[in-house]
C-alpha cells in the first residue's frame, strides 16, 4: 500500500481527495459523512455574509446517454450565519483531527472585512483558508468572487490583507473566466499566497427550453448565467493547472479542481502539478462513497508502478507540457487499420474524406469483400479516424521513423532567419 | 496530384539544386508559401539565381531541416 498522505503548503491530509467548497460541504453533518466515507479533506462551503438563494439552482448537460457530463449552478455561498458554520467546523475538526478542513471565504474587498473573518474562522481550528475569488454568478454582481478574481491587483491586495493576519496556510482559488490564469495566479503569489487552487466554475447558460423559451434553469421565467463544472470542464482545468505548474513565478503548490470524477482524473492532475485534488460534481452525482474507488484505484496504480508515495509523482508530467513552437515538426505518426478487428462501418473513411485529408480508401479484396486502407504517405496523423472509430484497437496510430532530424518551429525559424529577405511582396 | 506527390516533386527539385552545387541566398515567406532563391556557387563562373516556390508544408519543413543538418 502506497502512502497517500499529502502535505499541501503545510496542510496535511490522509489522502489527496478533498471535497471542494460547494453544496456537499454545506454543513457539519455532510462533511462528517464525507470523512466517514474516506475523503481526506473538505473545503467548507464559502463563508461570508449569509445570502439568500433562488429555486431552482442546478441544471445538467446529458450527452448521448452520459448523465451529468456537465453541471451548471446558480447557487451562492452559505446561507447560514457564520456562528452556525463555525460551531460545526469546530465539532467536525474535534471528531476528525487528522482530516483537513479548509474554510472557503468571501467578503467584500475591504481590509477590515478580511481581517475579521480570518480571525474568527481560525479561532475554531481550521487547517487552512481558501479565498474564493472565483464564483462567477451572483456574488460577482456584488463585487466579490470572480469580479475581484479577474483583477490581478485586487487578487494581490486581498491576499495580502489575509496574510497580514492569517496563521494558517492561505490558498487562493482562481477563476477560469479570464484570458490567462497565470496572471492572477502570479498576483496571488505576489500577495503572499501559500498555494493556489483552480479552477472555479466557468460562466455558462445550460440551455433554452424550446417550448417555453425559458432559460435552463429558470427562476419564475427568468435566468442568469451560472457556473459550469463537471467532466466537460476537465480539459480546461487541466490546462490551467499545467500552465501554472510550469510557470516559474508561480512557485507554490496547486490544488487541482475541475471535472475530477475518478482516480485516473486525479492522477492526471497530480502528474500535471497538483499536490491534491478537489471534487464536487462527481460526489453530487454519485454520493460520497465514490472516494472508496478513488482510494483503491490510486493505491493500485502506485503499487503497480512501484511508487511508494503519492507525493513522488506530483508534477512529473509538467516538463512534458510545453509550447507549440517547441514541438518536433518532423515527428510523424500515421493511422493504420487492423482489418481483423475493423467492422467496416466506414466512419473513419467518412470523417477523413469529409473533414480531414482524404487518405482512407474503401477497397475490395480478391473475394470482393470491402476493406479500408490508409494511404500512409498522405496521412497527416491527425488522429481523427482513431477518435471516431467505434471499435477499440481497429485503428492504431503508428510512429514512423523519420530520416530528418528533430526540428521545432522555433528551430526552423531560427535556421532560415539568416536567409530571410526584406521583401514586401512577390 | 496528391499532396505527397507534390512534396516529392518539390523535394526532388531542392535536392537537385543542392546536388548541382547551388546555395541558398534568400528565403522569403508570404501568403503564397515559401520562396527560396538558389545561386550557383562563386567558383562556377557567372552566377545564376533560380527561384523555387514551395507550396507544400512538407517541403517547407524539408528545406529548413536541410539547413539544420548542414549546420
Amino acid at each position: 500500500m502506497a502512502d497517500l498522505r499529502i502535505n499541501l503548503a503545510g496542510i496535511k491530509s490522509p489522502n489527496p481527495f478533498w471535497l471542494a467548497s460547494a453544496p456537499p460541504t454545506n454543513s457539519g453533518y455532510q462533511v462528517q459523512r464525507a470523512f466517514d466515507a474516506g475523503w481526506g479533506g473538505a473545503v467548507w462551503k464559502t463563508l461570508g455574509e449569509p445570502i439568500i438563494n433562488t429555486t431552482s439552482r442546478f441544471a445538467a448537460l446529458s450527452f448521448n446517454g452520459q448523465r451529468v457530463a456537465g453541471f451548471n449552478n446558480i447557487e451562492l455561498i452559505t446561507d447560514r450565519p457564520l456562528e452556525v458554520n463555525l460551531k460545526e467546523i469546530y465539532e467536525t475538526k474535534k471528531r476528525f483531527p487528522n482530516h483537513a478542513i479548509i474554510a472557503s471565504l468571501m467578503v467584500e474587498p475591504k481590509q477590515e472585512k478580511w481581517h475579521e473573518i480570518v480571525k474568527r474562522v481560525e479561532e475554531v481550528g481550521v487547517d487552512g483558508l481558501e479565498l474564493n475569488f472565483g464564483c462567477p454568478h451572483g456574488m460577482a454582481e456584488r463585487g466579490m468572487g470572480a469580479a475581484s478574481g479577474q483583477v490581478p491587483e485586487l487578487v494581490e491586495k486581498q491576499t495580502y490583507w489575509v496574510k497580514e493576519v492569517a496563521k494558517t496556510p492561505v490558498i487562493v482559488k482562481l477563476t477560469p473566466n479570464i484570458t490567462d490564469i497565470t496572471v492572477t495566479a502570479e498576483a496571488a503569489v505576489q500577495g503572499g499566497a501559500d498555494a493556489v487552487s483552480m479552477i472555479n466554475t466557468i460562466n455558462s447558460l445550460m440551455g433554452v427550453d424550446l417550448d417555453t423559451w425559458n432559460t435552463i434553469p429558470h427562476v419564475a421565467g427568468k435566468g442568469a448565467h451560472g457556473g459550469y463544472c463537471g467532466p466537460a470542464v476537465k480539459p480546461i482545468a487541466l490546462n490551467m493547472v499545467g500552465e501554472c505548474a510550469r510557470n516559474p513565478l508561480i512557485n507554490v503548490p496547486i490544488s487541482g479542481i475541475g471535472g475530477i470524477s475518478n482516480w485516473q482524473d486525479a492522477v492526471e492532475f497530480i502528474l500535471m502539478g497538483a499536490t491534491g485534488v478537489q471534487v464536487c460534481t462527481a460526489a453530487m452525482h454519485h454520493g460520497f462513497s465514490i472516494v472508496e474507488d478513488m482510494i483503491d484505484g490510486l493505491n493500485n496504480y502506485l503499487d503497480e508502478k512501484g511508487i511508494t508515495s503519492i507525493m513522488d509523482i506530483v508534477g512529473k508530467a509538467v516538463p512534458k507540457y510545453s509550447d507549440w513552437g517547441d514541438l518536433d515538426l518532423n515527428y510523424k505518426v500515421v493511422a493504420r487499420i487492423n482489418n481483423d478487428v475493423c467492422i467496416n462501418c466506414n466512419k473513419c473513411h467518412i470523417s477523413c474524406e469529409d473533414t480531414s485529408h482524404q487518405c482512407i480508401d474503401m477497397l475490395k479484396n480478391e473475394k470482393g469483400e470491402p476493406y479500408l486502407k490508409v494511404r500512409e504517405e498522405d496521412c497527416v496523423g491527425c488522429n481523427l479516424c482513431a477518435i471516431v472509430c467505434p471499435v477499440e484497437g481497429a485503428i492504431n496510430m503508428v510512429e514512423m521513423k523519420q530520416p530528418l532530424p528533430s526540428m521545432t518551429w522555433n528551430e526552423r525559424q531560427s535556421s532560415i532567419a539568416r536567409f530571410k529577405m526584406d521583401k514586401v511582396a512577390k | 496530384m496528391s499532396e505527397h506527390m507534390q512534396y516529392l516533386e518539390e523535394k526532388r527539385k531542392i535536392d537537385s539544386y543542392f546536388d548541382k552545387g547551388y546555395q541558398i541566398v534568400s528565403i522569403f515567406e508570404n501568403l503564397s508559401g515559401t520562396f527560396v532563391d538558389f545561386v550557383t556557387s562563386h567558383d562556377a563562373g557567372e552566377r545564376e539565381i533560380v527561384e523555387l516556390q514551395l507550396l507544400t508544408a512538407e517541403a517547407r519543413k524539408y528545406i529548413a531541416s536541410k539547413l539544420i543538418v548542414a549546420n
